[in-house]
């Protein structure tokens, strides 16, 4: 029991040496001429494009990780976000941000590269003049089968509700990935706030979870790539993990329109360093730069000069490469106000009579 | 000098001495987690209280204004049976895991102390990797196209792959491997201390093992037995993930509806009031050990 | 003969518990199999073993921020273990021991940080230090950390009090020696076994959290779990597994080192000792 007491005075001391040197290491960095603190996705952004900032600009960029949109909305809201220049919250949380004065306004004037952007990405419902959000990467929800197994052809969504497809389907999860689904199948609204309308999506949702055999968020792609499930609802970067364990797999061709969602770039109301951030923004919206970080982030981008320049293995990739009539046939989760507890209560019966 | 001066400074010195004797340890032992418990526990609860009788405004922040609904609003049947089934789970996994956390204790505590130690050391170093990687690792484990189902195959003992991953069965087992130090150490601590002459007296008098267990080593380390209750069954209370990961997704315990509150809903007056009906639940399950287990004699509480 | 049958029964007994606890070991560790081989994995993302490579340690040798992750790691639960040890030993004594007004409310909170949710936790030490002005990162997390693994310590050293006979410290200072010296020397030796108990619980809580470290780190304070979490979301990459082997590595390492070191200290001890005579 000696030992104990002595591995831990030993364990002590290493410690305290060790935060000295690092004390010391953080005065050191603290003397470069510019930082720019991001709090972003982790393997979301090409090292060599961040280190071509770095370079150009002597600016040290560092990276903070955060797991979802949402806990970095909550961090955002209680005040969490002062000493980050950069938060990459997704263009659903935007309202309640912009809404909560939680965010900066950015100077469209430095952002020159803002051009580059497809006009369908300026300017929209919850950034009238975009003053706020800067959309970065995108992500389309679309269902994915294996044709060997899958049992029918799936042309809508209304198709995941067949009884064939009992215990077959691998799905994405979430409230607000979930119900503007089943809103969608029934012909309403996406974003609807009318209570009818939710109830009768309930309804639809409590067909669909009887064919359901999966329900996760972050490897939905596993149960098909195993062979568990023969069709999967997934976010269309998973769809592009699971080609390429099993390239059999097809992205069903849907007339419905699809979820599009955007992971948007905002500078924290109280960010120290705002013009690094506008300079690292007009930085990443150079159609070269976004071409090359596109060759190790292969995900659909909303930078149309960026595009044109990309090559064949990323226009060709058969997650990204989807039929041109489901690409323009998108929808956005919006914010739904007070009608979102509404959804909350019944999810949580959804989920409760499993 | 007078007599009332003596007085005076004889009553100083008591003081001074009571201080010493008394205060000054008392202040240095129960100070700190006196500060802490009411700096960092205690000032955040109330802020928790304060927003749980507010309510939400339009775009999920807090609005300033009075109301019991965030409470009333639990007494619909949705959340009733949320909150049934969080406590079945809680009680579940407290169950399997004192059943094989108490005899597995009882084998390290009988061991000499540097065994023992290395023994505990053991069952803790798993858990000082990713508790998340550790779960997928076990789904990885029992996939249809596991290791399990390999080797099983290959012997020739089935012929389609067993159905293990998204069953009840993994959940368990996910729940027992994050949960099971949470039971042996506050057993080892109580185990180990307990008096071997007490059970060679008992046996000495005839008692058959059995016997000695139940009346005499049970009630010894009932002490140690009632706190890895406690360590496993409050947090099994919020947790959610395990059955999340491996139970194929579709669950909702009291520990994902007040996630929900807070992050998806942005409801937080009634995330915050949920959060203030587990810690009453909890609360009076202490309440219950120790008016039923006859606990306050033993000083746990 | 029945001495004889009772010795069988007893080695018969002991086989059974022996074999008992290899089972539970075989069952803690056979995910952690499981992760270490997967680490070797040559796939993008983990689905089923598809060849040997060791190209994702390739990838995180020239990765010079793990290391960083890593010591924040490290540093933040050894510190936070070390504090929540002394608060918790002295609070569960003084708790016992003496009588205060605000006792019964102590002991009541203790069992809040164990049964909050960790998003209500990390949500409500978020506003806190930001009303208090405290900087997020290493020291936020620090004392978040404290907070929650100080109960888990004391509701281990109750355990251990209970019933515990103190007599011997009475005994300690009717002989002279005055509080502080009965306490290192009579008082903590006995309750040594709960303060292991209590530092090894501390240690695991603080070193896997990551919703709670989420909300209060700020720049220069990601620590592993953070990042692990993050790697997850795009994808389960061997690269996850790669790292939570390390992770368990260099924790086995700096056991493996520290015992050493202690055995040739006690070796080098015991020479000077013997060349006295």
């Amino acid at each position: 029991m000696k030992t104990m007491k002595k591995s831990l005075l030993f364990l002590l001391i290493a410690v305290m040496v060790f935060s000295l040197s690092a004390c010391g290491g953080a005065a050191e960095e603290e003397a470069t001429p510019g930082e720019l603190n991001v709090y972003m996705w982790s393997e979301y952004m090409s090292e060599s494009v961040v280190q071509g900032f770095e370079e150009e600009f002597n600016i040290k960029v560092n990276f903070s990780y955060m797991n979802s949109s949402e806990e970095a909305t909550a961090k955002l809201t209680s005040g969490g976000g002062d000493q980050y220049d950069l938060v990459m919250p997704c263009d659903a949380d935007m309202t309640a941000l912009i809404n909560g004065g939680h965010l900066a306004e950015m100077n469209l004037d430095n952002i020159p590269n803002f051009a580059n952007l497809g006009e369908a990405y300026k300017y929209r419902e919850f950034d009238p003049e975009n003053k706020y959000a800067m959309p970065y990467l995108m992500n389309y929800v679309y269902v994915i089968y294996n044709p060997e197994t899958c049992p029918i052809e799936i042309t809508k969504y209304q198709d995941l509700f067949s009884p064939e497809l009992k215990g077959q389907i691998s799905s994405i999860t979430g409230i607000r990935n979930l119900f503007p689904i089943a809103l969608v199948a029934l012909g309403y609204d996406p974003n609807s706030s009318v209570e009818s309308e939710i109830a009768e999506a309930y309804e639809w949702l409590k067909g669909y979870m009887a064919n359901v055999k999966v329900l996760s968020s972050d490897d939905t792609e596993q149960a098909i790539v195993s062979g568990e499930c023969s069709v999967a609802l997934v976010f269309d970067g998973q769809a592009g993990r699971a080609f390429e364990a099993v390239p059999g797999l097809k992205v069903a061709d849907l007339s419905d329109p699809i979820q599009l969602g955007v992971d948007e770039l905002v500078i924290p109301a109280n960010a120290k360093n705002k013009e690094n951030a506008e300079l690292f923004l007009n930085y990443l919206l150079d159609a070269e730069v976004m071409a090359e970080n596109l060759i190790a982030n292969p995900y659909t981008c909303p930078n149309v000069e960026a595009i044109k320049l990309t090559e064949d293995s990323y226009k060709l990739n058969p997650a990204i490469n989807i039929p041109q009539h489901m690409k323009d046939n998108y929808f956005l989760q919006l914010d739904v106000g007070e009608a979102a507890t509404v959804y909350d209560e019944y999810w949580t019966m959804l989920l409760s009579e499993q | 000098m007078n007599s009332s001066d003596t007085v005076k400074i004889n009553s100083r010195l008591t003081k001074r001495r009571h201080f010493k004797r008394n205060t000054a340890p008392a202040l240095a032992m129960a100070g700190p987690v006196t500060f802490w418990m009411l700096f960092f526990v205690l000032l955040p609860l109330l802020y928790v209280i304060f927003i749980s009788f507010m309510s939400r405004d339009l775009y999920g922040g807090i609005a300033f204004e009075f109301t019991t609904e965030n409470y009333t609003n639990m007494l619909k049947p949705v959340y009733l049976n949320v909150i049934w089934q969080s406590i079945k789970l809680a009680f579940f996994t407290t169950l399997i895991c004192l059943l094989i956390g108490y005899p597995f204790a009882y084998y390290i505590a009988r061991k000499p102390s540097k065994v023992a130690a290395k023994l505990l050391m053991l069952i803790m170093i798993p858990f000082w990797t990713n508790s998340l990687v550790r779960l997928y690792s076990l789904g990885l484990l029992a996939a249809p196209k596991g290791f399990i189902n390999i080797v099983l195959q290959k012997l020739g003992l089935i012929s389609e792959p067993l159905q293990m991953l998204h069953t009840n069965g993994i959940v368990v087992v996910g729940l027992l491997i994050s949960m099971l130090p949470f039971a042996v150490l506050p057993l080892y601590a109580s185990i180990e201390k307990l008096d071997k002459s007490y059970l060679e007296a008992s046996s000495d008098l005839g008692a058959r093992p059995a016997v000695t267990f139940w009346k005499v080593t049970v009630p010894l380390t009932l002490p140690g037995i009632v706190a890895s209750i406690i360590l496993v069954f409050i947090p099994s209370l919020g947790m959610y993930y395990v059955p999340e990961t491996l139970g194929g997704g579709k669950i909702m315990l009291i520990g994902n509806l007040i996630r929900n509150q807070f992050l998806v809903t942005r409801n937080w007056p009634f995330g915050a009031s949920l959060s203030i009906l587990l810690i009453l639940i909890t609360l009076f399950m202490l309440w219950f050990y120790t008016r039923v287990a006859r606990l306050d004699e033993l000083e746990v509480f | 003969m029945p001495k004889h049958k009772r010795e069988r029964k007893k080695r018969i007994g002991q086989r059974i518990a022996t074999g008992f606890a290899l089972l539970i070991y075989l069952f803690i560790y056979a995910p952690i199999a499981v992760m270490i081989v997967f680490s070797f994995n040559d796939q993008e993302t983990n689905y089923f073993w598809n060849g040997f490579t060791l190209r994702w340690y390739e990838k995180l040798f020239y990765d010079s921020s793990i290391v960083e992750y890593l010591w924040v790691s490290l540093i933040i639960a050894v510190s936070a273990t070390i504090l929540s040890v002394i608060i918790g030993t002295l609070g569960a004594v003084g708790l016992v021991r003496f009588e205060f007004k605000l006792k019964k409310l102590v002991n009541q909170s203790l069992y809040i940080p164990i049964v909050i949710p960790e998003i209500v936790l990390g949500i409500s030490l978020l506003i806190l230090f930001d009303f208090i002005k405290l900087p997020l990162g290493f020291i936020a997390i620090i004392l978040a950390h404290v907070t929650f693994c100080v109960p888990f310590v004391i509701i281990i050293m109750r355990g251990r009090l209970a019933g515990l006979d103190l007599s011997v410290e009475e005994a300690s200072m009717d002989l002279g020696a005055n509080r502080m010296t009965t306490f290192f020397r009579i008082t903590l030796p006995m309750l040594l076994p709960g303060i292991i108990s209590g530092a090894f619980m501390s240690f695991t809580l603080s070193i896997d959290d990551v919703i709670i470290s989420n909300f209060v780190a700020g720049p220069y304070s990601t620590t592993l779990p953070v990042k692990i979490l993050s790697l997850v979301k795009t994808g389960l990459s061997p690269e996850v597994n790669a790292l939570a082997t390390i992770m368990i590595l260099v924790m086995l390492f700096g056991i493996l080192a520290n015992s050493i070191v202690q055995a040739v200290l006690r070796k080098r001890a015991s020479t000077v000792i013997k060349s006295y005579f």
